[in-house]
C-alpha cells in the first residue's frame, strides 16, 4: 500500500501540547485500518466536512445499548473503515484503574479493534474507537470474560459516574465510588435495555464544587453537602494569616452571604452557620483550617442538559437533603428515583428529557407523583404571576380543616 | 455465523475498590486536607499522617493502546501499579512515596507529556469527537483543542491565573460534555437550514418525530411527498431534525464554523453555577490550526488575566464590570445576534436605566 | 387494560413485532392494551434470548431479530 501524504494533519503533529496524531500514528503502525481512518480526516479536513453516517442495528445480544453504529459515507473509497463501530466500556467509579486493568483493556482491544480509544468519553465510559460488526460479540464476550461490561446509549439510563469522593478528597460528603457502583448495579437493566423516552444521565458529586458537572449535564444530580456546622481549626487559621493570605480579600468578601467575620486580634473566624449557603470557597482557599460539617449528605437536583430541544436547564433542587447510606442500601434515594422514571416514562413524549418534562406539566405535577415536598429551597423566589391551579384535593383539605375547626370550636362551648 | 459462545451480561463495572492503592484504602474517607506541592503536583494528607501525591498530566483524550500500556508500565515503575483518569481526560497518577515525584514528573514530562492543569491554572480542555468518529459535527475537535491548547500550553503547566479556567468544546449544538457552564466554550455550529431528500425522508424517517423535533415549529408535513417542508424564517439551525431524520443534511463546509461563549460555570461555590453566554457569533473552519479561533481565544483569556482581581473567575468578572465593559475590553462588536430571541429570551433584557455608557471615548 | 400471562404476553409482542419493521416498548403496551412495565420486562427477556434486538434512530426501538 502506498504511503498517503497528510499535510494537514502533519500540522498538528506540531506543538507542546500531546498531539492525537501522534497518538494515531501511533496505532497505524499496527493497525492498518488507523491509516484510513486518517486519510479520511485528511481529507475532511481539505474539505471541511464530516465523512460519517448516522448509527444503524449494531449490538451484542442482549443489548439495546453500549455499541454505537458508525459507517462512512465513502465505503467504496475507504473500505477499511466503511464500518467503524464505537463501543463504550463502563469505567470503574471515579475512573479508578490499576495497570493490570488498563492492559486487559489494550489487549482485547489490540485484538478486536482498531487500538484507539477515548480515556473517557463524556458520559463517563471508557471508549473503544473502531471495530466491525462481526467483532462485536467477540469484543463483549472477551471484555465480560475479563470483568468489563458496557455502559449505556440510547433512550436508556447512561453509564453513572461520579468524582473521586473518599478516595481522594477531603470533600466528599458521602461514598460517592460506593453509591455510582451500586446504582449502576442495580439498574443493568435499565443500563443496557433502553426503555424509556430518552436518555437519563445520573451524576455524582461528594460536595458542592461538582467536580463531574452534574448540574449542568445530568438529569438527575446528585451533589454532597452538609446541614451543620463547617469545622473550624483555629490555629490553622492563624497559621495561614501568619503565612500571609490576606483573609479579608480572599475570603470574607468572596463570602456570598457574608456570614464570616474574623477576629483580628484572637486571629480567629467565626462563621454564623446559620446563614451559610455551603458555597465551599472558604473552605477551598483555607482546606488545611476549615473542613465540611459532621451531619452529611447530599441534595438532589433534576433536569440539567444542554440546549436541544427547548433551552438548556441547571438542575434545580428537589430534595434539599438526603441520607446516603450504605446499610439500607441507597434505599430512600432508589425509591424516589424509581418515582421519577415512573412518571417520566408514563408522560414524556418521544426524545422530551424530564426537565423538558416537569417544565411542560409543572413542578407541581411532578411533585404529586413523587411524594416529594414543596420547599422553598427548590426556587430562587416565588412565583410572580397570578397564575395558578387549584385541585378538588385542596377544596377538600379546606372543608376539613373548617370542619375540624367547628368540632373544636363546639366542644369548648360544651365544657 | 454467529458465534455460538454468549459471555455473561450484566456483571457491571470491575469494582473501584479493587483499583485503590493501599494508602487511598488505609485513608479511605477520612482525608483531612491537601497541599498544591507545584503545579500538576498535589499532596493529600489523612487523619493518620499518611500522605498521598497526584501527579497529573494532560492528555489528547484520544489514546493509542500503545500509549495506554505505557501509561500502566509508569504506573508499575513509580505508582505500585496505581493511576486514574479525571472527568477533563486528565492522567493521575498516585503514589504514596513522595521521594519518587521528581522522578515521576521528569520521566513524563520528557516524554511529552505535560505535568499541570491544578489549581488556578488552565485545566485541560474538554471536547467531542469532530471529524475523527461523528455524523453530525459542525467544526473538528481534536484538531481546533490542539491548536488551542499548544497556544495556551504555559497556562496549563502554570497555577497563577486570577482563577481555574476551563475551556469546554463541542462539535455540535448536541454539546456531549457539559460544554455551556464553561469559563470559554466553543462550539461547532451550522448557518444555513437543512436540505430536504424527500425520498430519503419518506422512507426513512418518522414524520411526527421530526415535526417535533423542531424548537422552533419550523418543520411542517409535506404529504404529497410524503416528506416535510422547512421555513426559512423561522429555523435556527440547531440541527435536532437531523439527529432524528438522515436525509435533512445540515452540513455546509462553507457556512459551517465555531461560535464562542464566555462566563460560564458549574461550581456552587460564591454565586453558583452560571451559562456561559455568547461573545463571538462566528468564526469560519480553518483546518489544520484554526488561526482566527486560537487568535480569539488567546484575546478572551490575556483580558481576563490583565484585568481580573484574584479569585474571580471569568463570569465573575464580567458580572462585576458589566457585559458592556466587557464588550468594550474584548474590543469585540456587539451585534443582533447577541440579543436572545429563542425561548427565555425577556429575562435577558436590561430592564433597569442602571447601566454604564460605552459609547463615548 | 389486558391482563396476560407470560406465555400470552409473549405471544402477542411477537405477533405486533411481525407486522411491523420496529416499535417502542410504549407502542407495544398501547396497542395491546397492557401494562407498559410488563411489556418491557418481556422485552428485556426476549432480548436477552436473542429473539428480539433493539435500534437507535433518534431514539430507540425495538425490533425481531434479523427481521429486514
Amino acid at each position: 500500500m502506498t504511503e498517503k501524504k497528510r499535510p494537514l494533519l502533519d500540522e498538528l503533529k506540531k506543538g507542546k501540547w500531546p498531539s492525537f496524531v501522534t497518538e494515531m500514528e501511533k496505532s497505524a503502525e499496527t493497525k492498518p485500518v488507523v491509516n484510513s481512518l486518517l486519510n479520511l480526516l485528511e481529507r475532511s479536513f481539505e474539505e471541511k466536512r464530516v465523512h460519517w453516517k448516522h448509527g444503524g442495528i449494531v449490538g451484542v445480544r442482549g443489548y439495546g445499548g453500549g455499541v454505537i453504529g458508525r459507517y462512512c459515507d465513502l465505503p467504496e473509497e475507504y473500505p477499511e473503515i466503511a464500518e467503524f463501530h464505537t463501543i463504550r466500556v463502563n469505567q470503574p467509579s471515579g475512573w479508578f484503574y490499576d495497570s493490570k486493568a488498563i492492559r486487559t483493556l489494550c489487549d482485547v482491544w489490540e485484538k478486536h479493534g482498531s487500538g484507539l480509544t477515548n480515556m473517557h468519553g463524556a458520559t463517563g465510559d471508557a471508549i473503544l474507537l473502531g471495530t466491525t460488526t462481526p467483532h462485536l460479540q467477540d469484543c463483549f464476550n472477551d471484555l465480560s470474560d475479563a470483568g468489563f461490561d458496557l455502559g449505556g446509549s440510547g433512550s436508556n439510563l447512561r453509564t453513572p459516574s461520579a468524582c473521586c469522593g473518599p478516595a481522594r478528597c477531603e470533600y466528599a460528603c458521602f461514598d460517592t465510588l460506593d453509591l455510582c457502583h451500586n446504582i449502576t448495579n442495580s439498574y443493568q437493566d435499565e443500563l443496557h435495555r433502553p426503555m424509556w423516552p430518552y436518555k437519563f444521565k445520573i451524576k455524582i458529586s461528594g460536595c458542592p464544587n461538582d467536580c463531574t458537572s452534574s448540574i449542568a449535564r445530568a438529569d438527575l444530580s446528585i451533589i454532597g453537602t452538609w446541614r451543620d456546622s463547617i469545622r473550624v481549626n483555629q490555629e490553622a487559621v492563624a497559621e495561614y494569616v501568619d503565612n500571609g493570605l490576606p483573609i479579608k480579600s480572599a475570603v470574607l468578601d468572596y463570602c456570598p452571604t457574608k456570614c464570616i467575620s474574623f477576629d483580628k486580634e484572637k486571629k480567629e473566624m467565626n462563621i454564623d452557620n446559620e446563614n451559610c449557603t455551603r458555597c465551599m470557597h472558604c473552605i477551598s482557599v483555607m482546606p488545611k483550617a476549615l473542613r465540611v460539617g459532621k451531619e452529611k449528605g447530599a441534595t438532589l437536583l433534576l433536569g440539567g442538559k444542554a440546549t436541544i430541544v427547548q433551552s438548556a436547564f441547571l438542575s434545580w433542587v428537589i430534595k434539599p437533603f438526603i441520607k446516603l447510606d450504605k446499610e439500607d442500601n441507597y434505599a430512600e434515594l432508589k425509591e424516589i428515583m424509581e418515582k421519577i422514571w415512573e412518571w417520566w416514562d408514563e408522560n414524556a413524549k418521544v426524545r422530551e428529557r424530564v426537565g423538558e418534562l416537569i417544565y411542560r406539566k409543572g413542578m407541581g405535577e411532578f411533585l404529586k407523583a413523587t411524594d416529594l415536598e414543596p420547599v422553598p429551597q427548590m426556587v430562587h423566589h416565588p412565583r410572580t404571576n397570578p397564575y395558578f391551579f387549584w385541585y378538588p384535593e385542596d377544596f377538600a383539605a379546606e372543608k376539613e380543616a373548617k370542619d375540624a375547626n367547628k368540632e373544636v370550636a363546639g366542644s369548648e362551648v360544651s365544657e | 455465523m454467529t458465534n455460538p459462545y454468549y459471555a455473561k451480561t450484566d456483571i457491571g463495572p470491575p469494582n473501584f475498590w479493587n483499583m485503590l492503592p493501599q494508602v487511598i484504602k488505609d485513608n479511605y474517607g477520612n482525608w483531612l486536607y491537601h497541599e498544591k506541592v507545584k503545579p500538576g503536583v498535589l499532596k493529600h494528607v489523612g487523619e493518620t499522617g499518611d500522605e498521598l501525591f497526584t501527579v497529573r498530566v494532560g492528555s489528547p483524550r484520544l489514546l493509542s493502546i500503545e500509549t495506554l500500556r505505557w501509561f500502566a508500565d509508569i504506573a508499575d515503575k513509580y505508582c505500585d501499579g496505581h493511576l486514574r483518569f479525571t472527568s477533563r481526560h486528565n492522567v493521575e497518577f498516585l503514589l504514596a512515596d513522595g521521594t519518587k515525584v521528581d522522578a515521576l514528573v521528569d520521566e513524563l514530562e520528557a516524554a511529552g507529556w505535560p505535568v499541570g492543569g491544578t489549581g488556578k491554572s488552565l485545566k485541560n480542555l474538554i471536547h467531542t469527537q469532530g471529524w475523527i468518529h461523528c455524523h453530525s459535527a459542525a467544526t473538528d475537535a481534536s484538531g481546533t483543542v490542539k491548536a488551542v491548547m499548544d497556544d495556551l500550553y504555559d497556562y496549563f503547566k502554570k497555577d497563577d491565573l486570577p482563577a481555574k479556567l476551563k475551556i469546554s468544546m463541542a462539535c455540535c449544538l448536541n454539546m456531549c460534555g457539559a460544554v455551556h457552564c464553561s469559563d470559554i466554550a466553543f462550539v461547532g455550529v451550522h448557518r444555513k437550514i437543512p436540505t430536504i431528500d424527500d425520498n430519503g425522508v419518506a422512507n426513512g424517517c418518522e414524520i411526527p418525530n421530526v415535526v417535533a423535533s423542531c424548537p422552533t415549529g419550523a418543520i411542517r408535513p409535506n404529504p404529497k411527498a410524503k416528506s416535510v417542508t422547512i421555513n426559512e424564517e423561522k429555523c435556527m439551525y440547531c440541527g435536532n431534525c437531523y439527529s432524528v431524520c438522515p436525509s435533512l443534511s445540515i452540513m455546509d463546509p462553507e457556512n459551517d464554523g465555531i461560535a464562542i461563549f464566555v462566563g460560564g460555570k458549574v461550581s456552587n461555590t460564591r454565586k453558583g453555577p452560571e451559562f456561559s453566554k455568547l461573545v463571538i457569533p462566528f468564526i469560519p473552519n480553518e483546518p489544520p490550526r484554526w488561526d482566527s479561533l486560537v487568535a480569539a481565544i488567546r484575546n478572551l483569556v490575556e483580558i481576563w488575566v490583565k484585568n481580573a482581581k484574584k479569585g474571580e473567575r471569568y463570569g465573575e468578572w464580567i458580572e462585576r464590570i458589566g457585559w458592556e465593559k466587557f464588550f468594550e475590553v474584548a474590543n469585540l462588536p456587539f451585534t443582533d445576534k447577541h440579543i436572545d430571541d429563542f425561548t427565555f429570551s425577556v429575562p435577558t433584557f436590561r430592564t433597569t436605566t442602571q447601566f454604564k455608557f460605552t459609547d463615548k471615548k | 387494560m389486558a391482563d396476560f400471562t407470560p406465555e400470552e404476553l409473549r405471544a402477542k409482542i411477537l405477533e405486533y413485532l411481525g407486522k411491523k419493521d420496529k416499535a417502542k416498548n410504549r407502542d407495544i403496551a398501547t396497542a395491546l392494551d397492557t401494562n407498559k412495565k410488563e411489556v418491557d420486562k418481556m422485552v428485556n427477556e426476549m432480548a436477552k434470548e436473542g429473539i428480539l434486538e433493539f435500534l437507535y434512530l433518534g431514539t430507540s426501538y425495538v425490533k425481531l431479530k434479523d427481521k429486514e
